[in-house]
Formats: C-alpha cells, sequence, structure tokens
C-alpha cells in the first residue's frame, strides 16, 4: 500500500514536470517559428514581404525534442556514471543540451536567411541575439523537466528503459504533442491575426503574415508572448496529460487481479474508458462548435 | 513527383564528395584500431572524426535526395538512414578488425532494399531514391559506429557492451555502464540523426550554395562529436576524452566561425537593429 | 468515395511486379531465417513482422495536414505523419516495455492502448485548440459526409481552405492508428526481448541478470529504429499527409503493407542474427 502512494506521488509530479514541459516547449518552438508555421515565415520574403521573425528551422519538433531531450538524459546519465549526484547530473545534462539548441538555432537562422537573398531577405544580428537566449531559457526548462521526470520514471517507478532511451521516448512524444496542439494557434492565429477571425487562412494569402506589432515591427517575442497565453499552456495539459494518465494507470491498476482475466488486464480497461472518455469530450467539442458557431455564410460569395 | 525541382549548380560534385567520405571514414574507424594495438584509448577521437566526414557525405546525398519534392520533410529522410543504419552497425560489431568492412556491405544490402521498397513498391518513381537510401543506411552506419568509437574507445560487440563500475575505489565490470547496456546509443542515433538533416533543412532555399552548407555540416559534426565527447568521461579513461573534447572544440570553434563568415557572404545584408527594409512595388 | 475527393494521383497506382517482388524478397528472408536460427529466431521474426506490419497499417489512419494544417488550411493534425505515428507509438512502447513481464499478450494490448490515449488526448486538444481557441469548427475537404457520424462537412469549410481541425472520422482513425502503432511498436520490442535474453547469456557466457540491460537497450533501440523505418516509408506512400481512413489515399494501403513486411523482415533478420552468429 506504501508503495502504491509512493507510486502515486510520483505520478502526481511527473504529471506536472510535463505541463510544465509542454508549455515552455510550444512557447520555445513559437519563438523560433519551429515546426509548421515555419513554412510561412520561409515563405513571406518570397513573397515580397520581409520580416523581422526569428526563423529556425533545425528540424520538425519531434525529432528536434528527441534530441534535446535524449542528449540531456545521455548526459545526465554519463555524469551520474562518472559518481555525480543525480541532481547536480541532470542539470548538467540539461545545460549541456540547451547549448546544443543554442547552436543549432543560430545556424539555422543564419541558413535560411542567407538563402534567401533573392528576394532581400537580410540577416538581423539582433534577432540572433536576443532571440536565441530566450528559446534556449525556454528550452532548458522544457528539457529539464523532461529529463526529470524520465529520471523518476526510471529511478523511482522501476521502468526498464535505461535514461537515454526514455529521454528519446518522451522527447518525441513531447515534441508531437506540443506541435500538435500548438502548432495551428501560432499559425492561424498570430500570424495571421490580419485575417478573418474564426476562419481558416485562405490559401491565396499564404505568405502575407503579420510583420507590424502595436508600435514598431514585430518580432519573435511577440509571437511568444501571445501563445504562452493559450497554445503553450494548451500543449502542456496535452503532454501532461499523457504522461499523467498512462503512469496512473499503470501504477495504481497494474497489481489488481482482474476477475477471471489476472492482473495487467485493469490497467488496460481504465485506458479503454479514458479513450471513450476522450471521444465523448471530442465530439462535444466538435458538436458544440457546429450548433454554436453555425455553417459559414454564403461560402461562395465572400471575399478577402 | 517526378520533376526535379532544382539541379546541383557548381561545386564539386556528388560523386567526388562520396569517395571522399566513404575513404575518410574508413580511414578514421581503422586508424581508431590504434587504441587496441597500442593499448591505450587515446585514439579515440579518430571515431569522432570518421562522424564528421561521413555527416558531409551525408548531409550532401539529402540535398540531391530532397531536391525532388519526396513529399515528407527533410528530417524523415535523417529518421529513415539511421533507423536502417543502427541494425547494419549493431551486426557488423559483431566481426571484429573487419566490422567497418561489414557495416558498409551490410548497410549497402539494407539501403538497396528499403530503396527498391519505396520506389518501385511505394510506385515513388524518384530517380535518386534507390542510391540516396543505399548511401544513407551507409552514412547511418558509420556515424553510428564512429560514435562508438568516440564513446566507448572500440568497435566490437564486447567493447559496446562491456564497461567498468569503479566502486570505492576498486574497478569492476559492468554491462549497464556501457555503450548499448546505457542505451548510449539511442543518443549517438539521435544526434546524428539531426546532424546529417540540419544542414540541408537549414540551408534550402533559392540562395543554397554548397560550401556554406559543407561547412554547416562540419560545424554539426564536431558539435556533435563536443557533447559524445563529455559522455565519453563515462567509458574511457580521462586523458583520452580529454583529447577527443579538445579536437572537438576547435573543430567546432574553427567552423562555426567560418560559417558565420560564409553566411555573411551570402546574406543579402548583415543589419544589426535596423527596420524591414522597403521594397519596390510593397 | 465522393465526388469531392480529387482523382488520386499518379502516384496512386500500384505496381503489382514489385509487389511480386516485395513478397518473394520476404519468403527468401523468412527462409534465411529458418535456415540459420529455426524456432525461436523465426517466431521472433514473425512476431516482428507482423508488428512492422501493424505500424505501417496503423501510421495511414492518423490524420496529419502537414504544414497547412497548422495554418487552418487543411484538415488533420498539424505536425509530420513520420512523427506524430512515432510520438504516439513510442509512447505505446513506453507501456508495453512496462508490462513485458506480466506475458505477451497483455504486454502489446497495453502498448496499444498507451498509443491510442496518446493519441485521443492529443486529437481532443487539437479540437479543443481549433474550436475554443481560434473559433473554427472541424470540416474534412474529402468527403461530402463524415462516414461515421454522417454529419455533412462541406458548409463548415470556410472560404479558400481545404477544411480545418479534426473532423469524428479523423478523432477515430488517429486513435485507431495509434492502437495499431503502439501494439506493432510493443510487439518489435518483446519478440526481440526474449530472443536476447535467452541467447545473450550462453553469447557472453554471464547471467540473465547481468545482460538485462543490454537485452533491454538493444531490443528497445532496434524497436525504436524499425518504427521510424515504418513510419517513413509509410509516410512516403501517402506523400506526408492524410486525413483518416476517409481519405482517397487510405487505399494505397497495400503497398505499404508489403513494404513494412520486407522492411521489419529485413531489418529483424539482421537483429537476429547478432546473436545467432
Amino acid at each position: 500500500m506504501e508503495n502504491i502512494v509512493f507510486g502515486i506521488g510520483i505520478t502526481a509530479l511527473t504529471g506536472a514536470l510535463a505541463t510544465v514541459a509542454g508549455a515552455a516547449e510550444d512557447t520555445e518552438s513559437n519563438i523560433g517559428s519551429q515546426g509548421d508555421p515555419n513554412s510561412q515565415v520561409q515563405l513571406a520574403p518570397q513573397m515580397g514581404f520581409l520580416h523581422r521573425i526569428f526563423n529556425k528551422a533545425v528540424a520538425g519538433e519531434p525529432p528536434a525534442y528527441g534530441l534535446w531531450c535524449c542528449l540531456g538524459a545521455g548526459l545526465a546519465w554519463a555524469f551520474m556514471a562518472m559518481q555525480i549526484n543525480a541532481v547536480l547530473a541532470i542539470v548538467l545534462g540539461c545545460v549541456l543540451a540547451v547549448f546544443v539548441q543554442g547552436v543549432y538555432a543560430t545556424t539555422a537562422y543564419l541558413g535560411r536567411q542567407a538563402s534567401l537573398k533573392k528576394f532581400g531577405q537580410p540577416i538581423y544580428v539582433d534577432i540572433l541575439k536576443s532571440m536565441t537566449t530566450v528559446t534556449m531559457a525556454h528550452a532548458f526548462v522544457a528539457i529539464f523537466c523532461t529529463v526529470t521526470l524520465c529520471f523518476l520514471i526510471n529511478a523511482a517507478l522501476g521502468h526498464p528503459f535505461p535514461l537515454p532511451l526514455l529521454g528519446l521516448v518522451w522527447g518525441i512524444a513531447l515534441g508531437a504533442a506540443g506541435s500538435a496542439t500548438g502548432n495551428p494557434y501560432y499559425g492561424k492565429e498570430r500570424q495571421y491575426q490580419n485575417q478573418k477571425f474564426g476562419a481558416g487562412v485562405p490559401i491565396s494569402a499564404s505568405g502575407n503574415i503579420v510583420r507590424y506589432a502595436e508600435a514598431g515591427e514585430r518580432n519573435s517575442l511577440d509571437n511568444g508572448f501571445f501563445t504562452a497565453k493559450l497554445g503553450g499552456p494548451a500543449s502542456g495539459v496535452c503532454f501532461g496529460l499523457i504522461v499523467f494518465l498512462e503512469l496512473w494507470r499503470t501504477v495504481i491498476f497494474e497489481k489488481i487481479d482482474f476477475p477471471g482475466l489476472g492482473p495487467g488486464w485493469y490497467a488496460i480497461f481504465v485506458g479503454i474508458l479514458m479513450i471513450l472518455v476522450f471521444t465523448i469530450a471530442d465530439r462535444y467539442i466538435e458538436t458544440w462548435a457546429r450548433k454554436t458557431y453555425g455553417p459559414y455564410a454564403e461560402p461562395k460569395e465572400a471575399s478577402s | 513527383m517526378t520533376v526535379k525541382v532544382e539541379v546541383v549548380e557548381g561545386g564539386v560534385p556528388h560523386t567526388k564528395i562520396m569517395a571522399a567520405g566513404i575513404i575518410v571514414s574508413l580511414v578514421c574507424l581503422y586508424l581508431s584500431y590504434l587504441n587496441t594495438m597500442t593499448g591505450t584509448e587515446m585514439f579515440s577521437f579518430f571515431g569522432g572524426l570518421a562522424v564528421v566526414a561521413a555527416l558531409i557525405w551525408g548531409s550532401h546525398t539529402i540535398k540531391v535526395l530532397c531536391s525532388y519534392g519526396i513529399g515528407t520533410g527533410v528530417p524523415s529522410a535523417g529518421m529513415i538512414a539511421f533507423g536502417s543504419g543502427v541494425i547494419a552497425m549493431l551486426l557488423a560489431t559483431k566481426f571484429g578488425l573487419a566490422a567497418p568492412i561489414v557495416a558498409f556491405v551490410l548497410a549497402i544490402v539494407v539501403g538497396l532494399i528499403l530503396g527498391y521498397l519505396s520506389n518501385e513498391v511505394l510506385n515513388m518513381k524518384i530517380p535518386a531514391m534507390v542510391q540516396s537510401l543505399t548511401e544513407l543506411a551507409v552514412v547511418g552506419a558509420f556515424t553510428l559506429m564512429g560514435f562508438a568509437v568516440l564513446i566507448s574507445g572500440s568497435f566490437t560487440f564486447t567493447g559496446l557492451t562491456t564497461g567498468s563500475i569503479t566502486i570505492l575505489g576498486a574497478s569492476l565490470p559492468s554491462y549497464q555502464v556501457s555503450f548499448i547496456g546505457g542505451s548510449l546509443i539511442a543518443v549517438a542515433f539521435m544526434l546524428g540523426g539531426i546532424a546529417i538533416q540540419h544542414p540541408f533543412n537549414a540551408c534550402l532555399g533559392p540562395g543554397w550554395t554548397q560550401d556554406r552548407m559543407l561547412m554547416l555540416t562540419a560545424e554539426c559534426g564536431f558539435l556533435s562529436m563536443i557533447v559524445a565527447a563529455v559522455m565519453s568521461f563515462a567509458l574511457i579513461t580521462t586523458g583520452s576524452a580529454l583529447i577527443s573534447l579538445i579536437v572537438a572544440i576547435i573543430g567546432w570553434i574553427y567552423t562555426y566561425k567560418q560559417y558565420f563568415a560564409l553566411s555573411k557572404r551570402d546574406a543579402a545584408d548583415w543589419l544589426d537593429a535596423k527596420p524591414i527594409p522597403d521594397l519596390e512595388g510593397h | 468515395m465522393s465526388a469531392v475527393a480529387a482523382k488520386p494521383a499518379a502516384g496512386g497506382a500500384m505496381n503489382p511486379t514489385a509487389m511480386g517482388v516485395g513478397i518473394v524478397m520476404l519468403l527468401i528472408l523468412l527462409g534465411i531465417c529458418w535456415y540459420v536460427a529455426p524456432g525461436l529466431g523465426l517466431m521472433a521474426l514473425i512476431g516482428i513482422i507482423i508488428g512492422g506490419v501493424l505500424i505501417g497499417f496503423g501510421t495511414h489512419f492518423v490524420p496529419v495536414g502537414g504544414a497547412p494544417a497548422a495554418m487552418g488550411q487543411a484538415p488533420g493534425i498539424a505536425t509530420g505523419v513520420a512523427m506524430l505515428a512515432a510520438g504516439a507509438g513510442l509512447a505505446g512502447l513506453f507501456g508495453g516495455a512496462w508490462a513485458a513481464e506480466q506475458g505477451t499478450v497483455i504486454a502489446v494490448v497495453t502498448g496499444g492502448v498507451g498509443g491510442g490515449l496518446m493519441m485521443a488526448i492529443t486529437c481532443m486538444m487539437v479540437n479543443f485548440v481549433y474550436v475554443f481557441g481560434m473559433g473554427i469548427p472541424a470540416a474534412s475537404g474529402k468527403v461530402k459526409a463524415d462516414p461515421i457520424t454522417g454529419d455533412t462537412q462541406a458548409e463548415y469549410k470556410s472560404q479558400g481552405t481545404e477544411g480545418h481541425g479534426l473532423p469524428f472520422v479523423s478523432f477515430v482513425g488517429g486513435v485507431v492508428g495509434g492502437i495499431l502503432g503502439g501494439a506493432g511498436g510493443t510487439l518489435i520490442y518483446l519478440m526481440l526481448l526474449d530472443l536476447y535474453k535467452v541467447t545473450l547469456p550462453t553469447m557472453m557466457s554471464a547471467t540473465e541478470a547481468q545482460i538485462m540491460p543490454i537485452a533491454v537497450s538493444a531490443a528497445g533501440m532496434f524497436a525504436v529504429g524499425m518504427f521510424l523505418v515504418n513510419a517513413v516509408l509509410t509516410a512516403y506512400n501517402i506523400t506526408g499527409t492524410i486525413e483518416g481512413p476517409h481519405d482517397p489515399k487510405f487505399k494505397r494501403w497495400p503497398r505499404s503493407v508489403v513494404a513494412s513486411a520486407v522492411a521489419s523482415a529485413l531489418c529483424g533478420i539482421v537483429a537476429i542474427l547478432i546473436v545467432v552468429i
């Protein structure tokens, strides 16, 4: 029983860490215009819209975070193998992983902007200096939380995978959850603030991203400021729920016998039940939107 | 799908880069065998140099492959390269001294079959597909083997699975503290997987230049080598790991500076805290 | 499929000769395995092939819109198909590996449920952000009505786009894809783990407890590697984006199943040879 209480405590802690990690991950990638909205930042100068947005296309978010978290975990593992205290090892590992992330961010920005010479897009050194540091700070929060939760899963809950492999698995999952949830909010709602609210961006408007702020010219810090209010927390809730529910159903129900089937099945049925709950929630959201917002009036006539 | 978007214009031809990549990686991997011959771990850094050479070749292959629209992002090419490379490399480590050659041959077989599957069974009909996936599998296998040498000082299966742990001054053999047992291979997998696709992903666009992209690849390789060298402190002697770290840092600083210079050369403008320039007609 | 659906591109055609060659290759690989490692090795390879096919087939269900989805220009989840499938599948593998000691069936089902749960949460949050964050209802561009709920789609599609968000059929597709991917990844892992647990102690002359870290780590790494190979091959098959099971591109799945089976057999036999040579 004591074991289970301990497990629940660790589960709650990992869920909280995952929520913070998800929120930080999404904000970081939005400040860097990483992931799919990047295509528009890349496209804008080609359509004649020069901008001052940070454009760091390291890779898609899932592989990039797969690397950062796996690297942080691997370095932490190596430091622990050198008999360094676990907390210090994790912090040091994450610091080095963030260094790698920062270097990749700068080279990505330089490369993309230099290749846009034909359209007159310059390289802004001040963007490099001010944005890279901010993304590094957010990336540190995301990586540190993910590596710590992997460490807890491995050391306290007894998962068989070694730390670096857990870092790879949860890093990719973090990137997948964060990009899935956070990308539309940045891509549509922020980049195309000039387009109609409550509708997708017409394909004809592609590339015409908002480049001016309330005062002066918009930079990527403004974007992080905006998406940190909904896209970031939503990504955090998404990743937090994934980690928490996955651990929770295992920790509590794994050992309990299901009548007639034996142990293990309880956790499975609880998982299926949770899938059904989310299905119902999704259906409710979908029908609520259809009822409340209604169909688009005269879809053929409206023009932008 | 079958329209070639842009050709490789000017610069060093791909075959030359490929030949250089194969030879330099193989030579560096074999030079690391000096470790066994001299009984030290001082030559582990040759593994890191093999990584850099293989990555330079691989990133140019990705450039050739992704010039055709393959429908998915550039990163996926890096993932399939290492997914197929990792199995070829691990089987090859069983062959002792012949490991790098076996890895080369095995990766060619795996890559050819995967290329055939994509091109014919999946009907992608991309002319460069078979050759590119074959090359990428070899690059993946070489890169992973290079990281293995760099981190653990050896490319044999026993060397990769056996480490030692020091408890209260006594050294005990341990399978857990090893390249494979500790899953450092996962870190090598991701380090290579990002480093191979990043240069083309970062430099793509109408102003793509070959020397800038390849310089960036070298930079990514040395950057990966720095962190891999830090991890190697856990598995090889401090002095040897320090040599790898110093080589990596020197290489990284040089290539990073060069890359900045090349970007400055290629960029439309290099501005500090200036507004968006006015374009005619907008 | 309805009339709204675009005509599949030329890339949608099957190549019967190549499919035949693929099946012959599969049989040859199975034959090699039967020759060098009958019994346990062959069983493991068959499990790996089934797992690979599950991954390849499952990835077709995952609704991914790529870059246009991030602008609300196309339905689906705004990320890459291979990596989203990997995210779900690896989350499933995580759960499955944890339950490994409770038996193959429980572990595989646990892995599947883990992957499905990850996709269910993600898909719900995607719709949450579209509806409550951006005020956009879900609409598919490829079909007139949702095949499951019967909801009409065209009038909820905003002007100048191909649709947006995740209609219910895409949600279900995502969950099914996560389940298949998670189960497939776990199956590959378990097959290799069982094989390594038996063969590695004699090969390295050590006890089973001593080689456990190596068996777990190598099997886990191979499972991840094969997952990525299969997911990327499927991504090539659907050229990067798909709306879900109602998308015309979904009909291309036989090609992917053959390709995944051969690729998994190839990777699997190499992974098995490590311990039998």
